[in-house]
């Protein structure tokens, strides 16, 4: 039990530790209703991963085993040909280069303007930062679905419809980021970019040599919340992309699954292939995930 | 670089294009609802037409309503159940680490994915979920076939996907909570469930607005999960307003003018509403 404890100690961070602390459920349950929150926990975990397992277990299946009633539980064979034949014969590299080259372009714009978009508001005095800051915010409040026309229009007129750029700058610009950095950046003392500047450093070389080292954590997060959301894009990239040489892998995936031209194990076996990186970055980096989203509140 | 420029270099390339790709078209999108065009190209004033068309139209007023039935179950299924998760969750049991982890999950993936997964294990004949319910003799209901069902899926499977989010949310709310305030009660010898509805409901109270809020925002851009799921049927019993919307801008026949009008109205309600819940929450902590 121990060990457990300390876990639950240094999951809440390091601000309100007590040796006392109770949790709101006030502490360890008695013994009936632990088993009752067990079997509830545990069947909402199945709930939870079924479809995924599901869909992962099927991605291996054949288009017979597919149809078969009722399904077999596992594959008949870990083959691998539903994946290679999606590859080769739906031009689903082309769609997975797509996703591949926005997700990486998009997130290192992400995080050069959004980190000197934080450092301008979080270290400056300037005529206008508090509206700029305030305009930033306001961008939470003004969701893609609701502008869809105007801004498709304005992609249009600046030629980014059917361009990867069309995919890669309109998102690039987070609310979320700015605020998240600039959050962090309020916390680091002026006294450092004061020191800098009398060694005779420029305002740019501060910003890189001096600030940016410090935001490791935030960028971080950043990092993966940009990864995850431009991976996962579906809106913009629908209307953007309006040939198939330029699809990104969800928006191939969600025409052609109604088209029913790409036979359904090849679209399993992309799906998976889609989901795969999610959960990788998910199993590996989950603590910072869910460290930043109790910071921001969004995610 | 000069110390009076540099804040606005700075801030400049994110600026420009929250400008260019936000607040211009958030401007502009009251502008061109007034105009009607067929092809995107070439505008025509037609005043407040297109909102008198909206008014009248029958299928404006069914996805008004499919998002209207979709909000309310979401926000209230999604409030409950990431409360009673946080709940669980926050006690000190073994492996909550994993849990956490796996209620999360679905938060971070493809939601086009998620839909298209889902709308396979509902599948009539062949899915997963009446191969079960076939298994335990409930035979197999046409969970995509029937307006009522698809809907009760869609609201299921929107559930399912953010629920890990607002636990989260709620989680954090939880332990915020000051300890002494349950300590107390349990020195007044209050019952867990008593404690539940008079300490963790009241003092969570903020959180809760939190999470009302955001999924109520979440729930009327609901839009890509469904595409595949259900792709807005049968007959247009799940095509909310954002599917709409995007119809009219983007499949022919193109209606500009109407979309954009639509669009006006989904702004406004979600404004509106937060606005209105923001109000009442600070009228009520405060009396």
């Amino acid at each position: 039990m121990t060990a457990s404890q300390t876990r639950a100690r240094t999951d809440r961070g390091g601000a309100r530790q007590t040796s006392t602390w109770t949790s709101a459920g006030g502490g360890r349950p008695p013994a009936t209703g632990r088993v009752l929150t067990y079997a509830l926990l545990v069947a909402l975990s199945i709930l939870v991963l079924a479809p995924v397992v599901w869909a992962a277990l099927s991605s291996f299946k054949t288009q017979t085993e597919l149809a078969q009633r009722p399904p077999a539980l596992l594959p008949h064979s870990l083959s691998t040909a539903n994946y290679s034949g999606a590859l080769q014969s739906f031009h689903f590299t082309t769609y997975l280069k797509n996703s591949v080259l926005v997700t990486v372009g998009a997130t290192v714009l992400t995080l050069a303007i959004n980190t000197m978009a934080a450092y301008g508001l979080a270290k400056y005095n300037f005529r206008g930062r508090n509206f700029l800051f305030l305009v930033t915010l306001g961008t939470i409040m003004i969701p893609l679905q609701i502008i869809l026309i105007p801004v498709y229009q304005v992609a249009a007129s600046l030629h980014l419809v059917n361009s990867l750029w069309g995919l890669i700058i309109p998102p690039a610009a987070t609310p979320t980021g700015v605020f998240l950095l600039r959050q962090y950046m309020l916390g680091l003392p002026d006294d450092l970019i004061e020191a800098a500047r009398i060694d005779g450093a420029g305002e740019f070389r501060i910003f890189l040599r001096v600030i940016v080292p410090l935001c490791g954590a935030p960028i971080a997060v950043l990092t993966i919340f940009s990864v995850i959301w431009r991976w996962n894009d579906f809106l913009w990239p629908l209307i953007i992309s309006q040939d198939q040489d330029k699809y990104t892998l969800p928006v191939a995936l969600a025409q052609f699954n109604s088209e029913l031209v790409v036979p359904f194990n090849y679209i399993l076996a992309m799906s998976v292939v889609s989901m795969l990186p999610v959960v990788i970055i998910f199993l590996v980096l989950q603590r910072h995930i869910v460290r930043g989203i109790a910071n921001t509140g969004l995610r | 670089m000069n110390q009076r420029v540099a804040p606005y270099l700075f801030v400049l390339p994110n600026m420009l294009i929250f400008g260019v790709f936000i607040i211009y078209p958030a401007l502009n999108n009251f502008n061109i609802s007034l105009y009607d065009s067929t092809n995107g190209r070439t505008f025509r004033y037609v005043g407040g037409a297109n909102y008198q068309e909206l008014v009248d139209n029958a299928d404006f007023w069914s996805a008004a309503r499919a998002t209207v039935v979709f909000v309310v179950c979401f926000v209230v299924l999604v409030t409950v159940a990431s409360i009673g998760l946080a709940v669980l969750l926050d006690q000190r049991i073994r492996g909550r680490g994993v849990f956490r982890a796996i209620f999360f999950l679905p938060v971070l993936l493809s939601p086009v994915v998620v839909g298209l997964v889902w709308g396979w294990i509902f599948d009539r004949n062949n899915g997963l979920a009446n191969t079960v319910l076939r298994g335990i003799g409930l035979g197999q209901p046409g969970w995509l076939v029937d307006g009522t069902l698809a809907t009760v899926v869609v609201i299921f499977v929107g559930v399912w996907t953010h629920v890990g989010f607002y636990t989260m949310i709620m989680l954090a709310g939880l332990q915020g909570i000051d300890p002494t305030y349950h300590e107390a009660a349990m020195i007044d010898g209050a019952s867990r469930w008593q404690r539940f509805r008079s300490v963790t409901l009241p003092l969570l109270r903020p959180t809760t607005m939190v999470v009302v809020i955001l999924s109520m925002i979440t729930g009327f851009q609901a839009f890509d999960f469904i595409w595949t799921l259900t792709g807005g049927g049968p007959v247009g019993a799940t095509t909310l307003i954002v599917q709409y919307i995007y119809m009219h801008a983007f499949q022919s026949p193109i209606r500009y003018g109407l979309a954009s009008a639509g669009s006006v109205i989904l702004f406004c309600t979600i404004f509106g509403l937060t606005a209105i819940n923001f109000l009442y929450n600070r009228r009520r902590s405060a009396a």
